[in-house]
């Protein structure tokens, strides 16, 4: 007589294992022997974790292309899943990817599933409010150096040194997947969610210049000397406000404080 | 006979005919209910923290009595409850006050692994024993009683005891739980151990049943699988007009997971079980 948990570990082993003989615990019949039985299981599990990631995965798919079911069922031998909700499966792809050989030789893949799981979790990530060009007429002008901006918690940017981020939008069009290109110098993706819509685009390198700096929580007088530096002084501001007018208009701003 | 309401423990409301939602037909089924008289939601897909899902749940929920039906619980398994999980499950019966909450007699996981799959019992007393106090748990937590399904099964353990009725019927009745009856994984598990499904719905508790699922399911070579990919048989169907007829008026859906029709098709399977049902149910009154 085996306990409950030890019946569960054995059962749990086999459908784990790639191939092994059916623990004594099961029994087989005139319809079907113990190892067809198992193999409903076995299948089954494997099916399902790879439907899964299908559904994540989008911009690796149209990447990888004839390699990436290959991919999966590697990930999936590697990793049995830990999480109650089989959407959350992904949340390990970018890492497996990152060292496990071959794919380790070609980084783009691990960038890729990484820009495939931000926007997944932009999904269904916490609601937020964000601020309009009016909101921040509330500043008082004399104020506007100490002003620091409060961004969306969703919002995620990611450095990829591939156009990645167009297999992700040819997928997304179901346009012609394109060619694989690395720039000069790498280029920072922002992905964030309006309402109900998750976004994804490049930002200009200045732009990240000073998102990256809104949000380890500079204040405007700062992130203007950082566009100083680069611009000159007299273009700084002008630009300050195309870039502020852009944020504000796809909803990255949840808030402002003064320092 | 058939039991009325007030006479079942707990005597939660009879909902009618009704679906399982799936996002493949949200933008149709709000654009045309039909006669479609009520939803099962899956748990798991709105245990989000926020977006578009429980933008739809909530459009659903003002348009008709919603049902939570979860594949997480994992009530048999021999971890720890997952308690996590069981808090964001009642946040969820807060938000939605679901007409009732169920999910299935079994394990999805063990030593922290989750299989994603409703894994059968061993039918012995030391999980019915195990089963029924994590129900008395989940119950006081969520503050009502739970509906516990039935699932389909492909394997047998050499250490079971009892039926899988008997065990069913006992976790309910010592558990003080209700049982959702899914009439295909009755035929479907009764096919794959070759035991009568008459039997079957002769060892349940006519008072414990709260809910029937149909649903359509595969033949394999030897084994028939439930895959939810396919209309309801014509042997289901007959099974089902049995268990109306030993259950009574029970609140029926039809479950759709994969190769999914229009929703139109959907909605006349309904309507083939409300018309084979009513007739049975108006000859018992
Ligand atoms: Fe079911």
């Amino acid at each position: 007589m085996s306990t409950l948990q030890t019946i569960q570990q054995q059962m749990l082993q086999a459908v784990l294992a790639e191939r092994t003989l059916p623990p004594h615990i099961v029994l087989g019949d005139d319809i079907a022997d113990a190892s067809s039985r198992l193999d409903v299981y076995r299948h089954g599990y494997r099916i399902r974790l790879r439907d899964a990631l299908k559904v994540e995965f989008a911009g690796l798919q149209c990447m990888a292309g004839s390699r990436f079911e290959g991919m999966l069922d590697k990930y999936v031998e590697a990793h049995p899943s830990e999480h109650y909700n089989i959407r959350w499966y992904g949340s390990g792809l970018a890492g497996f990817l990152e060292y496990a050989h071959p794919w380790r030789e070609k980084p783009q893949l691990a960038n890729m599933a990484k820009m495939d799981w931000a926007i997944s979790t932009a999904f269904d990530a916490a609601d937020e409010s964000s601020m309009g060009v009016a909101d921040l007429s509330a500043v008082p002008p004399e104020s506007w150096a100490g002003l620091r901006l409060t961004l969306q918690n969703n919002l995620q940017v990611l450095e990829c040194a591939y156009n990645t981020d167009a297999f992700r939008r040819a997928t997304d069009n179901g346009s012609k997947r394109p060619h694989l290109r690395r720039f000069a110098q790498p280029r920072q993706v922002l992905v964030w969610r309006r309402a109900t819509t998750v976004h994804y685009r490049r930002l200009d390198d200045d732009e990240w210049l000073v998102l990256g700096a809104s949000i380890q929580g500079e204040t405007f007088a700062s992130l203007c000397a950082r566009l100083a530096a680069c611009h000159g002084e007299s273009a700084a501001m002008p630009r300050m406000v195309t870039v502020l007018k852009r944020w504000l208009e796809a909803g990255l701003i949840r808030g402002w404080d003064l320092a | 006979m058939t039991p009325s309401s007030a006479t079942r423990p707990g005597s939660l409301p009879y909902l009618g005919y009704g679906l399982g939602l799936r996002v493949e037909h949200y933008e149709a089924l709000l654009a045309n209910p039909g006669k479609v008289e009520w939803l099962e939601v899956v748990s798991e897909n709105y245990m989000v923290s926020g977006g578009l899902p429980l933008v739809w749940l909530d459009r659903f929920r003002e348009r008709f009595p919603l049902v939570m039906h979860g594949v997480s619980l994992s009530i048999g398994s021999a971890d720890p409850l997952d308690e996590d999980y069981l808090a964001r499950l009642a946040a969820l019966a807060k938000r939605v006050e679901p007409a009732w909450v169920s999910d299935h007699l079994c394990w999805t996981g063990v030593q922290g692994v989750n299989l994603h799959d409703l894994m059968p019992l061993p039918y012995t007393e030391e999980a019915l024993e195990h089963v029924v106090n994590r129900v008395k748990r989940v119950q006081d937590v969520l503050k009502r009683r739970i509906l516990l399904e039935n699932v389909s099964s492909y394997v047998t353990f050499a250490d079971s005891q009892l039926t899988e009725w008997e065990f069913l019927a006992a976790v309910a009745e010592r558990a003080d739980c209700l049982i959702l009856l899914d009439i295909n994984n009755v035929h479907v598990s009764a096919k794959n151990h070759g035991f009568s499904s008459l039997d079957y719905l002769r060892g349940i508790p006519v008072s414990r049943v709260q809910q029937f699922h149909l649903a359509g399911y595969e033949q394999g070579e030897r084994l028939i699988i439930d895959t939810h990919n396919a209309p309801v048989s014509n042997a289901v169907w007959d099974l089902y007009m049995e268990a109306v007829r030993r259950f009574g008026r029970i609140s029926t859906m039809i479950e759709r997971d994969d190769n999914f029709p229009p929703l139109a098709e959907l909605m006349a399977e309904l309507e083939h079980a409300r018309a084979l049902a009513e007739p049975l149910l108006q000859d018992a009154a």
